[in-house]
């Protein structure tokens, strides 16, 4: 009976143990996968990582998570040091409750601590903005920038800010541990008190500090939401970069970061656990007054330090350390100081980076390409102030809100000329009738994506989205506005109506479909990995995202369905206030360039709204890749006219209206 | 008699409201052996911390060599301190402790253009060494230098922690309870070897403990605390022959402790008795407080004792027993080498110079009773109530 129990029991270890690291291997199995799905094996490859370490903006973005990682441990873990001996030479009567008052912080959600730090800094921008002004008003020998943006420095702010905690939370047991007497000892022996610090105490204390600082670090590289509320526009931590690419869905390059990510914090755990053996194996030698055997690196070190030119060696030691940091945080500064820039905030997998670094060689402006995570997101950043972008990419509903609230600034089409190449069907918009505003960037079709091996004959009508033919094969778009969009459309009605009755007649058509069990799942993202491995026959997603599925289920097929659909369009647009227009305007241009757009439209698989690039694409494919473009691949990318005439655009509803969607999502439930 | 060293001047120390040093007076010579005795509290380490630098009394002086050195830092001061548990530095070895103060360097008094100036001197690697090697073999470590601290038993510990001080050859040096934390052969030994280390190299020891064996034992001169006063300051057999009050008599060693008046000079009146003694100078019918030792009792038959009582209770000590007889509902300790059994009736006789008169204090009446005797023997010799009360004591500064 015990025997069996016994294996049981190694089952279940098994399975946990299975639970957690399947996941993290299935992870790394395919970051070296030959093609781009997440689901289907298309062979071994290494080519994620060699985009990976050609991604700028990944390889931007780990440089600066280790800028700030580093800044920040080495600040925390010398202030927590510090502030650990404090508390600790207080009376029980004071040290208690302020260590309780310690814990507190990391207890505490992260997406407090950050939307806190956000209004801290906003509100200090705020303060010191009118100082500034004054201080500029009253004397004119030194000008004060009046306007601060988060940036670095916020970053690294709020990472000491959270990091501090941890330090002392692991020096503190070490103090305690500690004789008091000590101190006195080392003093009573000719120490002045920082020579007792310095000699008696840090040594005494040096495994929690290092410790502390070990977890302050990891805490720092794995930051997401702080750091998010935090970095403002200009900067971005790897995290963060991560969380953008996945915006659209989870690319093998994200796999391929992760990966390495993983084994970065494995090698610092596996070097940990050694040196903590390799101390037991010393303390036991030495208990059993075994000579200690010692490592020979560290003797000849020792050796050096021990000399009369020790004391030099140690010193230019500590001089290069100090030039190194100093040089990297120069370098930094003046990287992002002095160069002229534009700060770009798009979203994730939604341009050719090449154009990027050309647009820079070009014309010396250096970009900070960030990417949003929804239009909902980068309009509430925008709003708290805590962004200073100069160009974004909004979609077109998005874009008549912005300008609704006055948030936009005009454009300046004489340095765009660029713009006469836009075709005449995507100018003048709903969204921007006098186009003063916008240049357009993509546009495209929602439509119907079916697996035609699951499916009898051609889909043309939503109807198969609401029918019991396809109960449990179906999947429907989580996002309220396209949902609830298309079942008005099948209905005959507009997309954008403001009547109640008809949006809620469009609710209970979906209403009544989930119940009946037609849906097998709300999904985003997760359309992707369905539709390619072939778990589910109909779908309704973006034209662009349907071709790249294509490549890795060629069974799939895309129709925009005869009672019409919804087309959109993103369009580049400038904020009210940005710092750099004229930068801004070059870059607009730039992007708006007959070679760009085809370049982009070939990367993202999303329709150009410049005419000659739409002329252009099938013989700039051919030539590129040697093969025909098949027309009706190029006809899905950009919809012909007859397509989009049944098609609406969706414009800013009112409030009542987005209440009412918004309850009405609610209350569809899962 | 050698010359005063440190005088302690009219020292108070207070946290809030909390006297620790009440208006405390001592002057302590050159090469003696002082011990500070006194029970936890009574603020015997506070003055040891005073003197060595880690606390600034509220007021008052202190003086060294006729200097005030009140806001002298410890390390400036020529003073060494063997602490409470040692506080040996665990990442260093054995050599490296005690070599620790001399790597700090050696101060030197230079006289430059009639001003003298003080100056901290780095001392070869050398002289280091043979100091160090030589302090080792004065506390019989030697052999013992690459041990890491944390390797070494409590005794050895204690070595270090007073090599690693006298190496740096002080004037005075500061012993807070060292013995505390060994058991009882071992103190022993080792009191014997810090009086032979004294006595070898010449220097003050300021000792503080609260066992009043090992401050007979070791002392020249014994100061007794309570309250945050100076009891009484003597050599060991004054302080035991003739305490001054009911608390050090009943500190130092057994005593019983009876109310008497003062009849004439050399007449003391106990239990409506007369008793001959040697003591003078109280006014007629003063009342007293009466001090006899239990091994200055003589038990005698009834009929020809001054007093007459029952025995109460008997234990075998070795030596003598310890007898408690009720005399009219006072108990009295008395040690003997006579058995008297269980409620035997018996009488006493006292010689005159087992008769210690004081005068009246406010301990008066708070001790010498040995009604309640077994509790009270156990409550001096428990050593860990003693420290739990300490480390409170120790938490509050």
């Amino acid at each position: 009976m015990r025997r069996r129990s016994g294996i049981g029991g190694r089952l279940g270890i098994g399975l946990v143990f299975l639970f957690l690291y399947l996941p993290i291997i299935l992870l790394i199995v395919f970051s070296f996968n030959a093609g781009d799905s997440s689901a289907v094996w298309q062979g071994f490859s290494l080519q994620w990582y060699q985009s990976l370490f050609h991604n700028r903006l990944v390889m931007e973005s780990v440089a600066t998570t280790l800028l700030v990682s580093l800044l920040a441990t080495a600040i925390s873990t010398a202030a927590g040091t510090f502030a650990a001996i404090g508390i600790y030479s207080l009376t029980r009567k004071w040290r208690d409750p302020i260590l309780t008052v310690n814990n507190i912080p990391m207890m505490n959600a992260d997406i407090v601590t950050g939307v806190s730090l956000c209004l801290f800094f906003v509100a200090f921008f705020n303060g010191w903005r009118g100082f500034a002004e004054w201080v500029n008003s009253v004397q004119s020998v030194v000008a004060l920038p009046e306007r601060l943006h988060l940036g670095m420095v916020t970053l690294v702010l709020a990472h000491v800010c959270f990091n501090i905690p941890y330090v002392i939370l692991n020096v503190a047991p070490r103090l305690r541990q500690m004789d008091k007497n000590l101190v006195d000892a080392a003093q009573d022996l000719g120490c002045t008190w920082m020579q007792a610090f310095f000699k008696v105490i840090l040594p005494e204390i040096k495994p929690g500090i290092v410790s502390g600082a070990l977890i302050a670090f990891t805490m720092s590289v794995d930051d997401f939401v702080i750091s998010y509320f935090t970095a403002g526009s200009s900067t971005q931590t790897l995290a963060m970069a991560i969380y953008g690419m996945t915006k659209k869905r989870v690319t093998p390059v994200v796999n391929a970061v992760s990966t390495l990510m993983f084994l970065a914090v494995l090698v610092i755990l596996i070097i940990n656990n050694i040196r903590e053996m390799q101390q037991e194996k010393m303390a036991e030698k030495r208990a059993s007054f075994e000579p200690v055997k010692p490592n020979p690196f560290i003797e000849s070190v020792r050796e050096k330090l021990a000399t009369p030119g020790g004391k030099w060696f140690k010193r230019v030691v500590a001089a290069a350390l100090c030039v190194v940091f100093v040089v990297s945080v120069g370098l930094l500064a003046a990287f992002t100081g002095s160069q002229p820039v534009v700060n770009v905030c798009s979203w994730g997998e939604y341009i050719d980076e090449d154009l990027i670094t050309e647009f820079e060689e070009k014309y010396g402006i250096r970009v900070n390409y960030q990417t949003a995570e929804s239009n909902e997101a980068m309009y509430s950043l925008i709003k708290n102030g805590g962004a200073d972008y100069d160009v974004i990419v909004p979609s077109d509903y998005m874009i008549s809100q912005l300008i609704e609230e006055g948030m936009l600034e005009e454009l300046d089409y004489s340095q765009i000329p660029n713009f006469e190449l836009i075709d005449q069907r995507f100018r003048n918009l709903p969204y921007d009738p006098e186009n003063k505003y916008t240049v357009p960037y993509t546009w495209g079709t929602v439509g119907i994506i079916y697996n035609t091996t699951m499916v009898d004959g051609e889909i043309d009508s939503w109807s198969c989205l609401y029918d019991d033919e396809y109960a449990g094969q179906v999947l429907l778009i989580n996002n309220s506005r396209d949902a609830l969009g298309i079942a008005l459309k099948y209905l005959g009605y507009s997309m954008n109506t403001t009547d109640e009755s008809q949006i809620r007649e469009a609710y209970q058509l979906i209403e009544d479909a989930a119940r009946r069990g037609v849906f097998q799942g709300k999904v985003m993202d997760e359309v992707f990995q369905t539709m390619e491995g072939g778990n589910a026959a109909i779908a309704t997603y973006y034209a662009g995202d349907y071709l790249t599925m294509l490549e890795n289920n060629e069974d799939l097929a895309f129709v925009v369905p005869k009672e019409g659909s919804n087309w959109f369009v993103d369009a580049m647009c400038v904020l009210k206030e940005a710092p750099h227009y004229d930068n801004a305007m070059k870059w607009i241009n730039f992007i708006a360039s007959t070679d760009a757009n085809l370049r982009n439209m070939d990367y993202i698989w999303y329709a150009s709204p410049n005419r000659e690039a739409l002329e252009q694409y099938p013989a700039w494919y051919e030539e590129q890749y040697g093969e025909e473009l098949d027309p009706e691949i190029y006809e899905i990318m950009a919809a012909p006219d007859e397509v989009l005439d049944r098609c609406e655009m969706y414009v800013c509803l009112p409030q009542e209206t987005r209440t009412l969607y918004n309850d009405l999502w609610i209350r569809l439930g899962t | 008699m050698s010359k005063e060293l440190i005088r302690l001047s009219d020292c108070v120390m207070a946290y809030d409201d909390d006297v620790v040093l009440d208006h405390i007076d001592l002057s302590i010579r050159d090469k003696e052996f002082l011990t500070l005795l006194g029970p936890s509290g009574c603020g015997k380490t506070t003055t040891l911390r005073i003197i060595g630098g880690f606390l600034t009394p509220t007021s008052g002086d202190v003086l060294f060599d006729g200097k005030r050195i009140n806001d002298v830092p410890p390390h400036k001061r020529m003073v060494n301190t063997v602490f409470q548990r040692y506080a040996l530095f665990p990442h260093l070895n054995v050599f490296e402790n005690v070599a620790f103060g001399l790597r700090m360097g050696q101060t030197v008094v230079e006289q430059e253009s009639g001003q003298e100036v003080r100056r901290k001197v780095k001392i070869p690697e050398q002289e280091i060494r043979s100091r160090v090697m030589e302090m080792l073999e004065i506390v019989n470590l030697k052999g013992f230098e690459r041990r890491p601290i944390t390797a070494l038993s409590g005794g050895q510990q204690q070595r270090v922690a007073i090599a690693r001080a006298l190496v740096n050859r002080p004037k005075v040096l500061l012993l807070d309870e060292p013995l505390g934390a060994l058991d009882m052969r071992l103190r022993k030994d080792m009191q014997q070897e810090l009086k032979r280390i004294q006595q070898e190299m010449e220097i003050t020891f300021i000792y503080v403990t609260h066992d009043q064996e090992e401050a007979l034992a070791m002392s020249d001169t014994v100061v007794v605390m309570d309250g945050g006063r100076i009891q009484q300051v003597g050599t060991p057999e004054d302080i035991y022959n003739e305490p001054k009050n009911a608390f050090v008599a009943d500190f130092i060693g057994e005593s019983n402790i009876i109310d008497g008046i003062m009849r004439a000079d050399g007449v003391v009146e106990i239990f409506n008795r007369r008793f001959q003694c040697l003591d003078k100078g109280f006014d007629k019918d003063e009342p007293v407080d009466v001090v006899i030792r239990p091994e200055d009792v003589d038990i005698v038959s009834e009929a020809e004792g001054q007093l007459k009582g029952t025995v109460t209770s008997v234990t075998f000590k070795g030596v003598h027993y310890d007898t408690i007889v009720d005399f009219y509902g006072f108990k009295w300790l008395i040690q003997t080498t006579d058995f008297c059994p269980v409620d035997s009736h018996i009488g006493i006789k006292i010689d005159p110079d087992g008769i210690h008169v004081m005068k009246k204090s406010q301990y008066s009446g708070m001790f010498g009773d040995y009604s309640s005797y077994s509790e009270e023997y156990d409550e001096i010799n428990d050593p860990t109530l003693l420290d739990e009360e300490e480390e409170g004591a120790d938490d509050e500064e």
